[in-house]
């Protein structure tokens, strides 16, 4: 294993991107939305096809990374932002919506991918890579990106915190005492989205919903307050992702979305046993004393 | 044989059969709000894909299938476990568990030089109806040519049918009580057991011919269309049944003649058009339901049945309404 400039680059790319993904996930489980994650970056595969087509129809190029993100990102804020209304629907409820619009969106996703394999120019090639992500292909100009998209989402979690912790604790009272839950609803989706679009090229359409959902998980088997919880997952997030590529240089062949995710399992794994544990010791001390006081 | 009886024929009836099987136990997902279980298991099963490719040696699809159920299975196992030990909700349970297997699939994948399993990444996560096609030989009549996929479909489909049927009366109780099932003993646990392994068969079967995409559609969407005019499991287990037999058909030569339709280059992916045709027509089955619903209130006489219409759908928002939609979690 050598440490190049490319893997620093690759390093400080991954955890920066677990970092926020953790955060982000931490305020998107309170929320109740764990898997309109999953959505999200199944949607975003229609936008990325719809975003070839349209680059190679205006004759500026299939691969322009700006055409691919505006059209990932809108088809996957499009998706997520569905999810709500078809949930009302009677009898459908949020597992009903979800699976609906994942079998819509990943669906035409699907018809349009086949036209794109056929495109006769041939510059299609790297586009499959995005179904498991490739982060060794990572450049300065995404570090780059990944870096203002972190500030972006650190300013607004900030500025956010407090609204969405209301949002996602009590709706109502929120809504009574003249919390805007719609614009902040909104505002946790563009976040959502962001993050999974900015993660496509990192982990793949569906390793990005681990990166989001595991370690704030972890995070929040901890009891504490929804601050220091998305500063938990933040942590645990980015140790994560470091963990995972440092695993999959070591090894050469094991792929760093794969890595990464099943760091983050392994610690949600041990965290888990190890609360079950805890809980256990402390109901045994508890019935011990219990039995003291008796005698006593 | 004509294009018909060789492409066509096949893939309608690998699809009618993923259709049967799916969308049968797809009715009780939906009823006890699990639709997602169907994503999450059309994920988890790669690890079990390669497992049983390289513990065989062979890509018999009897090794691959019995991998496949195994690791769909463990995931929702653990999925259930996870959940009861978090409560972070049954969702996130099932994301991480997900992930973690789909992970471990795809390590599985690239170091144990399973790359000639030739497990094309695309075409786990489409799926192709086009690969299922009657090869052409003088010598064996056109029902001993079908693929082995059909076969397993049509097992997946009969199994689907005989637990649903065998065992109604205790899965009805089941979703929509629990607690008198527990307490009366009407419904032993083992019927759920019983749903749990047909329907991981069903997906896993369906999986393997149709690709994850129209596998999460057609657990999800069917039952999902028939909900808003079911008055009974019974009604909406066949009605789901028969009117996406139609949809699935339509939308699959919709794909395979995209160039007479769609002046589209060449025929478009089946198994990704038919899952949009399923989901678009989940709303529109709603919208249906509430204009002709606004119909039959107008009938009763002046303003009344508006508000009757609009009642019945703020009831449908509240989770303590006294009609179908009232399920404990």
């Amino acid at each position: 294993m050598t440490f190049g400039a490319n893997t620093i680059l690759v390093l400080a790319g991954c955890t920066l991107f677990g970092a926020i993904a953790g955060s982000v996930g931490t305020f998107v489980l309170a929320r109740r939305r764990a898997l309109v994650s999953d959505v999200a970056g199944h949607a975003a595969l229609l936008g990325i096809a719809l975003g070839f087509l349209a680059g190679e129809a205006l004759g500026i190029g299939g691969r322009s990374p700006l055409v691919l993100l505006v059209g990932a990102a809108s088809t996957a804020f499009l998706a997520a932002v569905l999810v709500p209304p078809l949930a009302r629907l009677r009898r459908v409820g949020d597992d009903g919506a979800i699976a609906t619009l994942l079998a819509g969106f990943f669906g035409l996703g699907a018809v349009f991918f086949s036209l794109v394999q056929s495109h006769g120019s041939g510059s299609q090639g790297g586009l499959s890579k995005l179904f498991f992500g490739s982060a060794a292909a990572m450049t300065r100009a995404d570090l780059f990106m990944l870096a203002v998209l972190s500030i972006g989402v650190l300013s607004a979690l900030l500025f956010c915190a407090r609204g969405f912790a209301t949002v996602a604790f009590d709706e109502d009272f929120a809504r009574v005492s003249g919390v805007p839950v719609r614009a902040l609803d909104f505002a946790l989706t563009a976040l959502l989205v962001s993050v999974v679009v900015a993660g496509l090229q990192i982990a793949g359409v569906v390793l990005v919903v681990a990166l989001l959902l595991t370690p704030a998980a972890t995070a929040r088997l901890a009891p504490a307050s929804i601050r220091r919880t998305a500063v938990l997952a933040a942590l645990l997030g980015g140790t994560a992702a470091f963990g995972g590529v440092l695993a999959s240089l070591a090894t050469d062949s094991i792929p760093t979305g794969s890595a990464m995710t099943l760091v983050s399992a392994t610690i949600f794994a041990a965290a888990l046993a190890l609360t079950a544990l805890r809980s256990r010791v402390s109901r045994a001390k508890r019935a011990t004393r219990n039995i003291e006081d008796l005698r006593a | 044989m004509n294009a018909f009886l060789s492409i066509d024929l096949p893939a309608v009836l690998a699809a009618t059969l993923a259709l049967v099987a799916c969308g049968t136990l797809g009715n009780w997902l939906v009823l006890r709000k699990e639709a997602l279980a169907a994503d999450a298991i059309a994920h988890a099963v790669l690890p079990g894909l390669v497992a049983g490719y390289l513990v065989t040696g062979t890509r018999s699809p009897w090794a691959m299938l019995g991998g496949a159920a195994c690791a769909g299975l463990a995931a929702i196992l653990l999925a259930r476990v996870v959940t009861r030990a978090t409560k972070t909700g049954a969702s996130t349970a099932l994301g991480i568990v997900f992930t973690a297997f789909f992970a471990l699939g795809v390590l599985l994948l690239e170091t144990q030089g399973a790359r000639q399993v030739d497990l094309d990444p695309s075409c786990v996560l489409f799926g192709s109806l086009e690969t299922i096609f009657v090869a052409s030989r003088a010598d064996a009549s056109w029902f001993a040519t079908l693929p082995t996929s059909i076969w397993t479909l049509a097992a997946a489909a009969s199994i689907a049918v005989a637990t649903t049927v065998l065992t109604f009366k205790e899965l009805s109780i089941r979703a929509f009580d629990p607690a008198f099932s527990k307490v009366s003993g009407a419904s032993p646990r083992w019927t759920d057991d019983l749903r749990l392994i047909a329907t991981t068969f069903a997906i896993v079967a369906a999986f393997e011919a149709v690709g994850s995409v129209l596998v999460i559609a057609l657990v999800a969407c069917p039952a999902l269309i028939a909900a808003p005019f079911a008055r009974s499991v019974r009604g909406q287990i066949v009605t789901s049944l028969l009117v996406s037999l139609p949809i699935v058909i339509v939308a699959y030569f919709a794909a395979a003649q995209a160039e007479r339709i769609f002046h589209a280059p060449h025929a478009l992916n089946a198994s990704g058009m038919i899952a949009a045709f399923l989901a678009a027509a989940v709303p529109i089955a709603h919208l249906v339901h509430r204009v002709v619903s606004r119909d039959n209130g107008g009938n009763m006489g002046g303003n009344m049945g508006g508000n009757m219409g609009r009642n019945m759908r703020e009831n449908a928002r509240d989770p303590k309404s006294h009609d179908l939609n009232r399920r404990p979690a």
